[in-house]
């Protein structure tokens, strides 16, 4: 519970050299850490094991992939990791706070300050214009409004989306959708950003752009990316690709070792 | 702890007034289905105005009458019946038929409109909402439903009982008029309209924001 505390804080003003102190703490420490963590549904009365014991951590600033066939877990598990779902056995912790432990204002503070999700299927809020999309969750997380104006346009801008501010979702294209959900995910600054199948929906040229737009996220601003997926484009931006099947983790495979994959689409995408 | 708890809230609250336009602004994107709704509270409640209000003018054009009005109702036999309180016990049946009527509609259409937007919800929640600002998003969507329902309503039931009761009985209609039990009226009616479209949005109000984001965003419709 402390630590939970202890993250409102610092968001606000700090004196500048304990800032430093607990900004290297922070990069050392492991922003998700998930122990033994299963999760059982029950389906017509029959129980179904989502996820059977996982064990998996993730580094701040790391960009991971979670894959498998539909069906072995990795939104189960994704879910859990964005404090979507509690697990029924098992921990999950988000900067070291236990996401079980928290009530709901701070489970809600959580999602709006310290998470960004990305979906397969945008989840824009169709009655709002781009910019209101983006200024809503700093709306929930008590940002003034013109502050929050200034800067959605700037994250519209980051994204390409600079000249359509004003539109509504169903007047953008699929790729333009996903910037506007990419720049609404970074809204509030989160530490974590989790894309489940964020290409799903998007043609290969799109896609290889939003995967861009999250790659830089990760070198440039020490976010860390998280993605439920299936395409092998967004394996080659990885640092660390998480196979599971079956509700268990079968392999992870680090970046040197994606190489040969990672080369070839890198250089398709580089000419 | 009880600091960061505060910090914690303040940093998870959407302000009334912005509240209040989103509320209006998805009645405005969804205009034809919300003119459904403010119309099935506008008839329910003119009639329910409409019952009370000439009812209250009869009454009060039976006791300022003057001889030869009175002799003329006493004739049509009017008097007689109002005696037994025989049409006010069937007019009130009306109206209370009206308003379950009514009342059913209202739950239908907020029901319909909470459904739809199931995924909406769960992003709202994914961005961070509390489920009272979606309670609250929805409660003050029907409250603005209900007062613009609730207004033409009780309008259009006092214009019609007025002008039945002055083409029944000529002026007397006017100079009987009896303004404050009508004002009561009035203020029974808002009060009726009101809490109907609340009551009706509430339970739907309150099952959305109750559902887990996950739910709510893998629902299909």
């Amino acid at each position: 519970m402390s630590e939970s505390d202890v993250e409102p804080k610092a968001q606000g003003p700090e004196p500048e050299a304990n800032n430093a102190e607990l900004q290297d703490a922070l990069q050392s420490t492991e922003v998700v850490r998930a122990v033994g963590v299963t999760r059982t549904y029950h389906l017509g009365g029959q129980p179904v094991h989502a996820l059977g014991g996982v064990d998996f951590s993730v580094r701040r600033g790391e960009y991971v992939s979670i894959m498998g066939p539909s069906g072995s877990g990795k939104s189960t598990l994704f879910n859990m990791i964005g404090g979507l779902d509690k697990p029924n056995t098992g921990q999950v912790f988000i900067d070291e706070v236990d996401i079980a432990a928290l009530d709901t204002f701070e489970l809600a503070w959580l999602r709006c300050h310290k998470i960004g999700y990305i979906f397969q299927t945008f989840n824009l809020i169709p009655v709002q214009s781009a910019l209101e999309n983006v200024m809503l969750p700093m709306l929930f997380g008590g940002m003034p409004e013109t502050d929050a104006r200034d800067k959605a346009v700037e994250l519209l801008t980051r994204v390409g989306l600079k000249d359509r501010l004003l539109n509504k979702p169903a007047q953008l294209s699929g790729g333009q959708q996903q910037r506007v959900a990419v720049a609404r995910a970074l809204a509030n600054d989160p530490a974590i950003v989790l894309a489940d199948e964020p290409t799903g929906n998007l043609d290969l040229k799109t896609g290889e752009e939003i995967i861009h737009i999250l790659e830089s996220l990760v070198r440039d601003d020490n976010v860390t990316v998280i993605s439920a997926t299936h395409d092998h484009k967004m394996l080659a931006a990885s640092d660390r690709v998480v196979y599971l099947t079956d509700g268990k983790i079968v392999d992870i495979k680090h970046r040197d070792e994606l190489k040969i994959t990672a080369g070839t689409i890198r250089g398709g995408r580089e000419e | 702890m009880a600091q960061d708890k505060k910090i914690i809230r303040r940093q998870i609250q959407l302000s009334f007034w912005k509240s209040v336009g989103m509320a209006w602004q998805s009645i405005r994107v969804r205009l034809f289905r919300s003119i459904l709704v403010v119309s099935g509270i506008v008839l329910a409640l003119a009639f329910l105005t409409y019952v009370l209000s000439s009812d209250a003018l009869f009454r009060a054009i039976a006791l300022g009458a003057s001889p030869e009005l009175k002799a003329e109702l006493e004739r049509q036999g009017v008097l007689t019946n109002f005696a037994a309180n025989d049409a006010t016990i069937q007019s009130r049946w009306m109206a209370g038929l009206a308003l379950m009527i009514s009342f059913v509609g209202i739950l239908n259409a907020m029901l319909m409109s909470v459904t739809e937007r199931f995924q909406e919800i769960g992003t709202m929640k994914c961005l961070g909402a509390l489920d009272s600002l979606i309670v609250r998003l929805f409660l003050l969507e029907s409250v603005f439903i209900g007062a613009v329902g609730t207004t033409f309503g009780v309008l259009i039931g006092l214009i019609l009982a007025t002008v039945e009761a002055w083409a029944n009985y000529g002026s007397a209609a006017w100079w009987t008029m009896p303004w404050i039990k009508i004002l009561q009226i009035i203020g029974f009616c808002y009060l009726i309209g009101v809490v109907l479209t609340v009551g009706g949005a509430s339970y739907p109000a309150w099952r959305a924001a109750r559902m887990q984001p996950v739910v709510a965003l893998r629902s299909e419709i």
